[in-house]
């Protein structure tokens, strides 16, 4: 190792350290979502709301419920339940589907803080 | 080509019997062929635990030794051939995770070329070190245009520091490469 590559990796070092509190600070602190889509539009709420919301379907109700930061379908209108199934959804992006009744519900925003995709 | 001073005095007196454009291709085909298997058993290594997003690089040991011995052209045939070859062999190609990769390479690349080119005492250390902060950069500029949010760059102090650490340790094999080859 050279003394140019120890002042280059030193220079590069120093400049990480002195722009993580302002990549931390720059950074979303964007509060996560719930999208509530049905043949009546959509209903946002925040996803640290606590809350039970009935969704009329096109076949009948579908009953959303948010706590501690998850959502769930707690009751649908419909013959199979897979949303019901589908249990609490907590990540960006997670979706629960009630076909029957044309409800989607969505979880929007957050950080990306999870791992989808590794770069091989 | 010719400039490539290590290429004139270290490989031709390697008594391979190759000379000129033949040597230089025997040594661009033998090093695309390292980078790809470097790249292979890379991405068969399974995530570390805590830093599962942690690359070591290995592909870059080839990259470096390339930029060193045969100049920039080499290097470039050598590490865009790698992330071709490795996204068809992986099945990544034309996916977010290959143009990542794609990104990552080139500035990566771009980096060690002007480094080597503006600061010439710089060690293959030094330039594998630069070259990795390069590949995070271009990686994380990759996903921020796919995802339209900058977000992304939260996460680029800390990986910028690893990115030195491991960048200084493969460059450092590739140090010690290059000086086997050369001086035979």
């Amino acid at each position: 190792m050279t003394r140019a590559d120890r002042i280059v990796i030193a220079i590069i070092a120093v400049a990480a350290l002195v722009s993580w509190p302002v990549a931390v600070s720059a950074g979303p602190a964007e509060a996560m979502r719930v999208a509530i889509a049905g043949p009546g539009g959509v209903t946002t709420r925040d996803l640290d709301s606590d809350e039970v919301l009935t969704v009329v379907g096109a076949r009948g109700d579908v009953v959303v419920r948010i706590a501690d930061g998850a959502v769930a379908v707690t009751e649908a209108d419909c013959p199979d339940h897979t949303c019901v199934r589908t249990g609490r959804i907590s990540a960006p992006g997670s979706v629960i589907a009630c076909v029957p009744n044309g409800v989607i519900v969505r979880i929007e925003g957050g950080d990306l803080d999870e791992l989808d995709a590794r770069v091989r | 080509m010719s400039s490539t001073h290590a290429f004139a005095d270290g490989l031709r007196g390697a008594q391979t019997g190759l000379r000129g454009a033949t040597l230089r291709v025997a040594y661009a085909s033998a090093l695309l062929a390292t980078a790809v298997v470097l790249g292979l058993v890379e991405s068969s290594l399974p995530p570390v635990a805590l830093l599962p997003w942690l690359r070591i690089g290995l592909a870059n040991i080839a990259v470096v030794v390339a930029l060193m011995l045969c100049g920039a052209r080499v290097a470039a045939f050598v590490s865009g051939g790698r992330v071709v070859v490795v996204g068809l062999l992986t099945g990544t190609i034309a996916s977010p995770v290959f143009a990542m990769a794609a990104g990552g390479a080139a500035l990566s690349l771009g980096v060690m070329i002007v480094l080597q080119r503006s600061l010439p005492s710089l060690s293959s250390v030094g330039l594998s070190a630069a070259g990795s902060v390069g590949h995070v950069f271009g990686q994380f500029l990759v996903a921020a245009l796919v995802l339209g949010s900058t977000s992304v760059f939260v996460l680029a102090p800390p990986s910028v520091l690893v990115a030195l650490a491991v960048g200084a340790a493969t460059g450092l094999v590739a140090g010690g490469v290059v000086s086997r080859i050369t001086k035979r």
